[in-house]
């Protein structure tokens, strides 16, 4: 699979930013099975673009294709496919359901698409260090924990793309390690591509390119 | 984890505003009750009064006469051929027949039998209007005999005067024995025939002799040929059309109202059957609404996480599906009450009106279990696309 992006302008940004940016109005493309690692500062439009390769919004100028495939053409059902199939994500904000259990919330992808077994996802939490909540709901967990429940949620399924949005930013030092090389691991079972977008260079995420959405 | 209601229904709110879903189950229940009911009591009125029905054959045969009023008494109230012709014209009459009266004095006498002697008038008309036409029906010219169809309740007025007059009475079987001498006279000549009562009709209010020796005796007697009709049958599918009956009144045409009564009765019921069948329609459509509602109401409240599945990569169609086959046995129990409801109204309708016990069978008709069915579908399909509409809303 192949995500591309062809002069790609949120309708929002300025104009300098766009200029300076190596994703912003660029012909780029990313193919699975590649690490990419995107960094920016606040508010260059980092969750945007995610969001846009994912489908969620598309308040821009410009294409981005699946495949060849402009996914401003795809209907709803569509987006449902690829992001059963194809596309997993970690949001920055999370997006957990406060009033329902850890296991459910990671459950949830695993009824879509069933990937991992139940033992698997038990090692999964316990690796992340968040076995004991297991049963816990999730509005009770730190900002820490959603995040780790976050992505073991993300990895409940088949993917070819997993987009990270920051995904370590209430995590230690420690715990961010151990989740990226999880997702690493997980990644390269799928042969799937990594787009990390955060504020600054990861060093222990082992990027094949690394793209400046801005210099400014 | 199989991909089942069961698990997503954590993320819907669905315990809430239950008064508002019972009610529109209510709602819903007591709509479907009036329709069916309805159309079962349309069915049951229709079966009622289909053999006191003047139709024959799908038809009604209406006889029309000029009304006589004191203006036009004195003219020649007699169809012309432009009115004959208007009249085919038009849609809603499928066929006319012109009555020819006789112009010429008819006298009928039972001879030596009975001391009886009577003026007569009589009338010819195409046979296909008459309903009871014997094969014996038939004159040739320089025939003495003359075969007569007479209207049933000519015979049965007779018979109410006949011992008052010390005269025999008849029945329908003995009447065709009877031998009448009928004379004919006029300008130009006289001659007596002898006339035979060959049957009976209900439909025709007249004496009616063939239309061949009409003619004969008209252009003989009277001197008279191409009598315009005073009389003109009509045959229609229904004699209570509104077109009908308007075009009739302002070309000021007569009809006997009495032989479309129970046309007219049974017109009136459906109508009243009919509001009622509207009124449950629009009951329904008022449920329905109700829980239109009660969903909006539902998807609003779980519109975050409805929001959050959809992003994960949940199908807008299968979340659609599946709550709405959630739905379907709720509707299936409501409609199959509303049905069992109605069958026990027809059952208590059949048993407590008099008279009326022999002529309806005991089980609703069918029509009722496929409109409930039908019922049943529209409301899942229904439901479904408004889930649709309201998650893609969502997105």
């Amino acid at each position: 699979m192949q995500i591309s992006l062809q002069k790609v302008v949120p309708s929002f940004i300025e104009e300098e930013k766009v200029s300076s940016s190596q994703i912003w109005n660029q012909a780029v493309v990313f193919n699975a099975g590649e690490k990419i690692q995107i960094v920016a500062p606040s508010g260059s439009g980092k969750t945007s673009l995610i969001h846009f390769l994912y489908g969620l919004r598309k308040d821009y100028d410009g294409t981005i294709n699946y495949d060849g495939n402009n996914i401003s053409n795809y209907t709803a059902e569509d987006f449902a496919a690829q992001r059963q199939q194809f596309i997993s994500i970690v949001f920055q904000d999370m997006r957990l359901f406060p009033e329902q259990t850890v296991l459910q919330n990671i459950e949830v992808k695993q009824q879509l698409q069933p990937y991992h077994t139940e033992n698997k996802i038990a090692a999964m939490a316990a690796r992340l260090g968040i076995a004991n909540k297991l049963h816990m709901l999730c509005k009770n967990c730190s900002y820490g924990e959603q995040q780790r429940i976050a992505i073991i949620r993300a990895l409940q399924q088949p993917f070819k793309f997993l987009l990270l949005d920051e995904p370590f930013s209430h995590l230690d030092e420690a715990n961010r390690k151990k989740a990226m090389e999880l997702m690493e691991e997980e990644a390269n079972a799928r042969n799937a591509a990594i787009i990390l977008a955060d504020l600054k260079a990861i060093e222990y995420f082992k990027a094949d390119k690394t793209l400046l959405l801005t210099t400014q | 984890m199989p991909l089942i209601y069961k698990n997503i229904q954590p993320y819907l709110n669905t315990h809430q505003n239950k008064a508002s879903r019972l009610l529109s189950y209510f709602g819903l229940c007591v709509g479907v009750v009036l329709l069916l009911c309805s159309v079962q009591l349309y069915i049951n009125i229709n079966q009622l009064l289909k053999d006191k029905d003047p139709k024959r054959n799908g038809y009604d045969f209406i006889p029309v006469t000029k009304t006589i009023t004191n203006e036009n008494m004195t003219d020649d109230n007699r169809f012309t051929m432009a009115e004959i012709g208007d009249l085919k014209k038009q849609a809603f009459i499928d066929d006319i027949a012109p009555s020819v009266a006789n112009q010429f004095k008819l006298r009928a006498s039972a001879g030596s039998l009975l001391p009886f002697s009577t003026d007569l008038f009589a009338e010819a008309l195409d046979e296909k209007f008459i309903d009871t036409v014997p094969p014996s029906f038939f004159w040739k010219e320089g025939q003495l005999d003359v075969p007569i169809i007479l209207s049933a309740d000519f015979l049965e007025m007779y018979n109410v005067f006949a011992l008052g007059q010390d005269l025999p009475q008849f029945s329908a079987a003995t009447i065709t024995n009877i031998n009448l001498v009928l004379e004919c006279y006029g300008p130009g000549g006289t001659q007596q025939y002898r006339g035979h009562i060959v049957a009976l009709s209900d439909r025709i209010n007249s004496i009616i002799v063939p239309e061949n020796f009409m003619q004969m005796a008209n252009q003989k007697f009277a001197g008279i040929s191409n009598v315009p009709a005073s009389r003109i049958y009509l045959k229609t599918k229904d004699a209570n059309n509104t077109a009908l009956l308007n075009f009739l009144s302002t070309k000021n045409y007569h009809i006997n109202k009495d032989k479309t009564r129970f046309g007219r009765i049974k017109q009136i019921l459906q109508g009243i059957v009919s509001g009622l069948g509207g009124f449950g329609v629009l009951v329904i459509l008022l449920a329905m609404a109700i829980f239109a509602f009660y969903l909006q109401l539902m998807i609003a409240r779980s519109k975050e996480n409805l929001q959050l599945l959809l992003t994960l990569g949940y199908s807008p169609a299968w979340l659609s599906k599946t709550v709405a086959k959630k739905l379907i046995p709720v509707y299936v129990t409501v409609i199959v009450v509303a049905v069992v409801i109605t069958a026990l109204l027809h059952v208590a309708f059949k048993y407590n009106v008099q008279g009326i016990g022999d002529v309806l069978p005991i089980y609703i008709h069918w029509i009722i279990v496929v409109i409930a069915a039908a019922l049943i579908m529209l409301s899942a399909y229904i439901n479904y696309r408004m889930i649709v509409k309201l998650l893609l809303k969502l997105q």
